[in-house]
C-alpha cells in the first residue's frame, strides 16, 4: 500500500475549490500528524511537532505572496537571476489558539507584526461574534496571514475575515492558515470568501455531532497551552 | 607484575595523527589497501617499544599509526583467578591469559579500516573493566607485546613481523631496575616472579616464536636495524599512496554516458520544490551585498526546508492512534534511529536546521580539509554519533550527512567512506546540502556511491577553478574550486 493511497483514505473530498492549498502530502507529513493526533503524546512533543507543522504551513503561504524578479552579483563575481519579495505583510491569530503559530510565524517571517482578534459563540444566538480586536494601523496595505490551527465548522474564520474587510483588508489579500480542516469547514469558507486563499495541512474525514474535527487532534489551545 | 613496559603510556591505545589522514580508498570509493601491521614480539624488557617509538619517530611524516599493546587483552578473570592475581600467583606470562581470539578480531577490523572496541584492562583491579576504548582510522598499526608472533591467526595480519632478540640477563638487569625504580618492588619480590613464571614463559613460548619473524633485531645498539626497517617500511607505504594521489579531487566531467545530462534528473538527487519562496531565499544568500545577519537567517530558514525535505527519505511504517476525540486516526511512524554528522565548517548551518527539525538527533563532526600542497582531503578529526560507533547498530541506523555545498565532492567521499567503514549502509545516508553543481561533485559521488541521496535545494551550472588568496602559513596560493553563481564560502558567510 503506498503513502498515496493511505492517504486518500483518509482525506476527502476529492475536488477542492480552487484557492485551498493542502501540504504536500508526504509520508513524513503523515507522520509527524500521527504524532500530534496521539491522544498520549505529551505536551513538549505536542508544541514542537506542531511548531514543525507550522512552519510548513507558513512557509507554504509565503509562496502564494508575489514576488519581482531581481538579479544579483554573487561572491564569485557572477550574476544570478533570482526574485525579490514584494508587498508587506503581517499576522492576525485569532485567539487563542491562533496564538500558538506566532512563534512558527516569526520564525520564518523575522519580527513580522501581528495582529489578535478574539470571537467567540454568542450564547444567545449561537452566532460568532467579535470581541476583541487590535490590529496593525496600516494593515489595509499589507497581505495578511491569518492564523486559525484548526477549521471546523469555519464560523471564527469566515467572521475573522469579515473583520480584516471592515479594516480594509480585500479579502484576496489574505491567506488563512490551519493545520487541520474539516470539509464542511472548507467549502463554508470558500463559499463566503472564494477569494481568500486557504492553506492547510491536512484535511480530516468530518464533523463529529459536537462539531469536533475526526478524527481530529482535540483542542488545540487546551493541548498547547494548558494540559 | 606486567605490564612490562612503562615506556610512554601515552602513545598505546591512541591514534596518533601529525597532520591528518589522507584518502584510503580510490575515486571509486573503494578502500585501496588495508592498513600496514607491525607485529613486534621480544621478551619481557627486551626493547620492543624502544623499537616502536623509532619507527613512529622515524615515520614522523605519515599520519594516524597505532600502537596496539598485548596487555589490553588479558581475559576477564573470575574470583579464584582474581584472588591469585592479587597474591602474586597468576601467571600472566602464559599464553592462556591472553584472549587471542578478540585480540585477532579487534586487530582484523582495524587492519580492515573498521571500527572497533578494544578492552581496557585495569593492572590495579587486575581485571577487565566494563568499558571498552573506541579506535578507528590508522593507516599504520604496531602490535605490540610478548606474545604477538604466538597466535597463527595474529600471524596471518601482520604485514611484517619483528621480534626483538636480548641476552636474558640484559632483560633481567633492566627488568630488576625498572620495578624497584619504578614500581617500589623489592628484589626478592621481582626474582621469584620472574624465576616462577617470565622466564619459563619466554623460554617456552616467547622465545622460540622468533622464528616466525621476518626480522631479528638485537635488543640493544639496534640503530642500523631499525634504519633498515624503518626504510622497508616507508617504501612499502610509498607504494600504496602513488597509486591514487593524482587521480583525486579533480573536477569529473559533467555528462558521462548514459546519464541524463541533467543531474536534478538522477534517481539519487532529491531537488526541493523551486517555489518562489526558495528563490527570494537564494537570491538573499547569493548577494553578495547581503548582510551577515540576514544571511545567518535565510540559511537557516533553507536548511529547515532541506531537512524537512529529507525527512521523507526516512522509512515509515503503519500506525494508528486514538485521537482525544475518541477518534482512530490511521498514520505512519518513523521507525529508524537517524542522526546527523555535519562536515565542519560549513555543515553548521544545516545542522542548525536539523535540531530545529529533530531537536533530540545525535550529531557527529567531521573535521576535512584539503591539504594545500597537493589538494587533496584530510581528515583531521572524527566524533560520531552513539548509534555509528559499533558496528551493529550502525547497520540499522540512518545518518543525514551535512555540509552546505558539494564541490569537487573529494569531502564528501570522504565522509561517506567514513561512514561505510563503521557499517552504516550506502542506502542509509542521506546528503543534505544547499548547492551541487551540474560538474564535478555529484558525479564522483553517483559513480562511487550510487546507493547515496542527495537533498538539495539548487543545481548550478558550473564548478569552476580558482585559486584561494595567499596562505598565511606557507605563502603560497591554493587551488580552490567553485561553484558558479554559487553563493561564495558559505562557512565563512555563516561564522565569520
Amino acid at each position: 500500500m503506498t503513502t498515496r493511497e493511505r492517504i486518500a483514505s483518509q482525506t476527502s473530498p476529492a475536488e477542492l475549490p480552487p484557492n485551498v492549498v493542502t501540504l504536500p502530502q508526504t509520508a513524513q507529513l503523515e507522520a509527524l500528524y500521527t504524532i500530534i493526533r496521539d491522544k498520549d503524546t505529551k505536551r513538549g512533543d505536542f508544541i514542537f511537532y506542531t511548531d514543525r507543522i507550522i512552519r510548513l504551513l507558513v512557509e507554504e503561504g509565503l509562496n502564494h505572496l508575489p514576488v519581482v524578479p531581481k538579479t544579483v552579483i554573487t561572491p564569485t563575481g557572477e550574476k544570478y537571476d533570482g526574485v525579490g519579495f514584494k508587498g508587506r505583510i503581517c499576522g492576525v491569530s485569532i485567539l487563542r489558539a491562533g496564538e500558538a503559530m506566532e512563534a512558527g510565524l516569526r520564525e520564518v517571517c523575522r519580527s513580522v507584526r501581528i495582529g489578535k482578534i478574539l470571537i467567540q459563540r454568542d450564547e444567545e444566538t449561537a452566532e460568532a461574534k467579535l470581541f476583541y480586536s487590535k490590529l496593525p494601523d496600516d494593515i489595509a496595505n499589507r497581505y495578511v496571514l491569518l492564523l486559525d490551527p484548526m477549521l471546523a465548522t469555519g464560523g471564527s474564520a469566515i467572521k475573522a475575515v469579515e473583520v480584516l474587510q471592515q479594516a480594509g483588508v480585500p479579502e484576496e489579500r489574505i491567506i488563512f492558515i490551519n493545520l487541520v480542516a474539516s470539509p464542511e469547514g472548507i467549502n463554508a469558507f470558500c463559499m463566503k470568501h472564494p477569494t481568500t486563499r486557504v492553506i492547510t495541512g491536512w484535511i480530516d474525514r468530518g464533523l463529529n455531532e459536537k462539531a469536533y474535527i475526526v478524527p481530529g487532534l482535540g483542542d488545540f489551545g487546551e493541548r498547547r497551552y494548558t494540559c | 607484575m606486567l605490564p612490562t613496559t612503562q615506556g610512554a603510556p601515552t602513545h598505546k591505545n591512541h591514534i596518533l595523527t601529525s597532520h591528518g589522514r589522507p584518502p584510503w580508498y580510490g575515486p571509486d570509493g573503494l578502500p585501496i589497501h588495508n592498513a600496514f601491521v607491525i607485529g613486534i614480539a621480544g621478551g619481557s624488557a627486551s626493547g620492543k617499544t624502544y623499537v616502536a617509538e623509532k619507527i613512529i619517530q622515524s615515520l614522523q611524516s605519515l599520519p594516524s599509526i597505532l600502537i596496539l599493546s598485548q596487555d589490553s587483552f588479558y581475559k576477564k578473570h573470575n574470583e579464584q583467578e582474581l584472588a591469585l592475581a592479587f597474591s602474586n600467583e597468576y601467571d600472566f606470562d602464559h599464553p592462556s591469559s591472553i584472549d587471542m581470539e578478540l585480540f585477532a578480531q579487534c586487530l582484523k577490523d582495524l587492519k580492515e579500516y573498521k571500527q572497533t572496541h578494544i578492552p581496557i584492562y585495569s593492572f590495579v583491579h587486575h581485571q577487565r573493566l566494563p568499558e571498552t576504548k573506541y579506535l578507528y582510522g590508522a593507516s599504520v598499526i604496531i602490535v605490540e607485546g610478548i606474545m604477538t608472533l604466538l597466535d597463527p591467526a595474529l600471524r596471518d595480519l601482520y604485514d611484517l613481523k619483528i621480534f626483538v632478540q636480548c641476552d636474558s640477563d640484559l632483560m633481567l638487569a633492566r627488568r630488576l631496575r625498572r620495578d624497584i625504580q619504578q614500581r617500589g618492588r623489592s628484589v626478592d619480590d621481582v626474582l621469584k616472579q620472574y624465576l616462577r613464571f617470565v622466564k619459563p614463559a619466554f623460554d617456552n613460548f616467547v622465545g622460540p616464536s622468533a622464528k616466525y619473524a621476518d626480522v631479528i633485531i638485537p635488543g640493544a645498539a639496534n640503530t642500523v636495524a631499525i634504519d633498515l626497517v624503518v626504510n622497508h617500511i616507508r617504501r612499502k607505504l610509498a607504494e600504496r599512496h602513488a597509486s591514487f594521489r593524482s587521480e583525486l579531487s579533480r573536477a569529473q566531467p559533467a555528462i558521462e554516458q548514459g546519464w541524463d545530462a541533467e543531474v536534478s534528473k538522477w534517481p539519487g538527487v532529491v531537488l526541493l520544490r523551486q517555489t518562489p519562496q526558495l528563490k527570494g531565499i537564494h537570491t538573499i544568500l547569493r548577494d553578495e551585498t547581503t548582510s551577515r545577519e540576514d544571511f545567518i537567517f535565510f540559511a537557516d530558514r533553507l536548511a529547515t526546508l532541506v531537512v524537512e525535505c529529507g525527512m521523507d527519505l526516512l522509512p515509515y511504517v503503519p500506525h494508528s492512534v486514538q485521537t482525544p476525540t475518541d477518534a482512530i486516526a490511521h498514520g505512519l511512524k518513523l521507525t529508524a534511529h537517524v542522526c546527523g554528522v555535519s562536515i565542519i565548517r560549513a555543515g553548521g548551518p544545516l545542522q542548525a536546521g536539523l535540531q530545529r527539525v529533530l531537536r533530540d538527533v545525535p550529531l557527529g563532526a567531521l573535521l576535512i580539509q584539503s591539504d594545500p600542497s597537493t589538494g587533496e582531503p584530510l581528515l583531521l578529526h572524527t566524533s560520531l554519533p552513539c548509534y555509528i560507533l559499533h558496528r551493529e547498530q550502525a547497520k540499522d541506523t540512518w545518518v543525514f550527512l551535512l555540509d552546505s555545498q558539494i564541490g569537487t565532492g573529494a569531502a564528501a567521499l570522504m565522509a561517506i567512506r567514513v561512514l561505510l567503514d563503521h557499517g552504516v549502509q550506502e542506502e542509509h545516508i542521506i546528503f543534505l546540502t544547499f548547492l551541487i553543481s551540474q560538474q564535478g561533485g555529484p558525479n564522483v559521488l553517483r559513480k562511487a556511491f550510487p546507493g547515496v541521496r542527495i537533498v538539495t535545494s539548487a543545481v548550478d551550472e558550473l564548478l569552476l577553478m580558482a585559486w584561494s588568496d595567499v596562505d598565511w602559513e606557507t605563502g603560497e596560493r591554493r587551488r580552490v574550486w567553485k561553484i558558479v553563481p554559487g553563493m561564495g564560502h558559505i562557512g565563512d558567510r555563516y561564522y565569520l
